[in-house]
């Protein structure tokens, strides 16, 4: 062995730990990875969204370096639903909402890789990603977000292209945006929320409030339909009534209980159970599903094709090593970025848990906090609280767990970005 | 640097390195401390371990008492003077507020 060598294998856990420690130094704030807790386990993460991001690096931090962590995800970088709505009023770029991996992968030593994982071998306990590579684990978890399903008439990409969802930031954010400024005076803008569970239940509201706000002002005379397949408003009912009703009065006509049978991309033409309606812009959002993987996997077990998890680990019903956070698990909490962070932590604590031959914390809590813009001044927000309840093996929400903002104000609008901030910052720093 | 001085770096890197792995092989691996998980509800707003960074409240190293009494106050306020903390106050037993707080309070700020 040659002295670089032996450096090498002799002094690099002191000296990553040494490292780490300067950087926590440098930063202040953020933790370090511990080299001594004496737990050794392979993690792969499939996803590197809001749960993916969180559950990587809260491994490294509460399982210590023996716990090793691969992230699978296929954009170089990810772009926040969150905030997304801003892009529509130009208050945001979609730049300012993308955060790599970068910081993950120095910080906490989660090696990064960018590829696209195919296949799911939970007998064999091994990812199989697009390029060939095969990937091996003692604990998967998967978190890929949400697939979408297909509107009828809106089959092709061409279709799609035209009506676009922007439910997923990125392309078909600025496509909205793109449509919503060439709109006239005077013009239709229709959104179509589907029936639960979906992706940020405030998230069509808040919309139809951002959207409303900038064409009352830019293109007088506009209406903003909402054709909402739900019996009523599914989150913040107060704050959002008197944003229909009151800030956004007469440019918001807001309709419960409505079906889309199909939509015709090229009259712009939706068929509903209120009759027919033509728009200049229809943002459609479809109902959705757990990520593919986990479809293709046979791990989409629940009702409407989400995976259905344990919530004390998050462990598939069906896959035992497999678990699965975020939007695509079917729980009882909402699907949702803070929510997401949260059952990351409870997964990672978990997993730690397990390596180290230990139970998984048995009560469980989380929270949600949520802020919605309804003007290009003022916001709301939404909490939420959840805990384990043994009765039902579930998370219930707890008793008063369920609070929204008492007024719609300014402050809130200037506290929604410390929000995100502060959000991002423990997910992706 | 000398290639002198780039071995005596590693060696006593190689010394924290051999202590750092008996260390290990003596430790049994422990239950992680009380109340982390629960306090990880606010590292979101909060930074990790309550080390804020960008704005809200740093809670890190703050007295374990004032902190639970603090989250009991705001558990006690309603109508308009329930702020977002406020809201979340609710959903943890008195049990657990403690646990929450004395972790925050072990932290270096």
């Amino acid at each position: 062995m040659n002295r670089r060598d032996f450096f090498r294998f002799t002094g690099f856990g002191a000296s990553a730990a040494l490292l780490s420690r300067l950087a926590d130094a440098a930063t202040g704030q953020l933790g370090f990875v511990p080299t001594n807790t004496g737990i050794k386990g392979r993690v792969v993460v499939i996803g590197g969204g809001m749960a993916g991001a969180t559950v990587a690096k809260y491994l490294r931090l509460w399982g210590g370096s023996g716990v090793t962590v691969t992230l699978v995800e296929r954009d170089a970088a990810y772009t926040s639903n969150i905030l997304s709505n801003l892009v529509l009023n130009g208050q945001r770029t979609l730049t300012s909402l993308q955060f790599g991996y970068s910081t993950l992968a120095s910080r906490y030593g989660i090696k990064v890789v960018r590829g696209e994982a195919k296949a799911i071998d939970h007998v064999g306990h091994k990812v199989l990603l697009a390029d060939g590579t095969s990937l091996p684990y003692d604990r998967l978890v998967v978190a890929p977000g949400i697939e979408f399903n297909v509107i009828p008439g809106l089959e092709t990409a061409a279709a799609q292209a035209k009506v676009p969802h922007a439910w997923k930031a990125g392309a078909q954010t600025t496509t909205l945006k793109n449509q919503i400024a060439a709109m006239p005076s005077g013009g239709t803008f229709v959104m179509t929320i589907p029936a639960k569970p979906y992706r940020c239940p405030p998230g069509p509201y808040e919309r139809a409030c951002v959207v409303a706000d900038w064409l009352k002002r830019y293109r007088p005379g506009s209406k903003v339909i909402v054709l909402d397949a739900n019996s009523g408003i599914l989150a913040e009912p107060e704050n959002f009534s008197h944003a229909f009703d009151v800030i956004h009065q007469g440019v918001i006509d807001y309709h419960p209980g409505v079906t889309i049978n199909s939509i015709n991309a090229s009259t712009m033409t939706l068929n509903t159970s209120m009759g027919a309606l033509r728009a200049n812009v229809i943002n459609a959002i479809p109902s959705q599903r757990a990520g593919s993987i986990l479809t293709a996997s046979g791990l989409a077990n629940a009702p409407g094709q989400w995976a259905d998890v344990n919530v004390l680990t998050y462990q598939s019903t069906v896959a035992p090593g497999v678990h699965i956070i975020g939007d695509s698990s079917a729980t009882t909490q909402p699907k949702a970025g803070h929510i997401a962070n949260q059952e990351a932590k409870i997964c990672a604590d978990a997993i730690v848990r397990l390596l180290a031959g230990l139970s998984p914390d048995p009560a469980p809590v989380t929270n949600s906090a949520c802020y919605s813009p309804i003007t290009s001044q003022t916001a709301s927000w939404l909490s939420s609280r959840f805990a384990y309840d043994p009765a039902t093996a579930k998370m219930a929400l707890v008793a008063g767990g369920l609070v929204e903002a008492p007024s719609i104000s300014k402050d809130n609008y200037e506290e929604m970005f410390k929000w995100f901030n502060t959000l991002m910052e423990d997910s992706f720093a | 640097m000398s290639k002198t001085r780039l071995w005596v770096r590693a060696l006593s890197a190689t010394a924290l390195s051999l202590a750092a792995v008996s260390a290990q092989a003596q430790t049994t691996v422990s239950a992680p401390p009380a109340g982390r998980l629960l306090a990880s509800n606010c590292f979101q707003c909060h930074g990790y371990n309550g080390r804020s960074s960008k704005g809200f409240e740093i809670l890190a190293g703050e007295s374990a008492s004032e902190i639970y009494n603090e989250l009991r106050e705001m558990r006690q306020k309603t109508g308009s003077d329930v702020g977002i903390m406020e809201a979340h106050s609710h959903g943890y037993t008195d049990a657990q507020l403690k646990l929450i707080a004395t972790y925050l309070s072990k932290q270096t700020p």
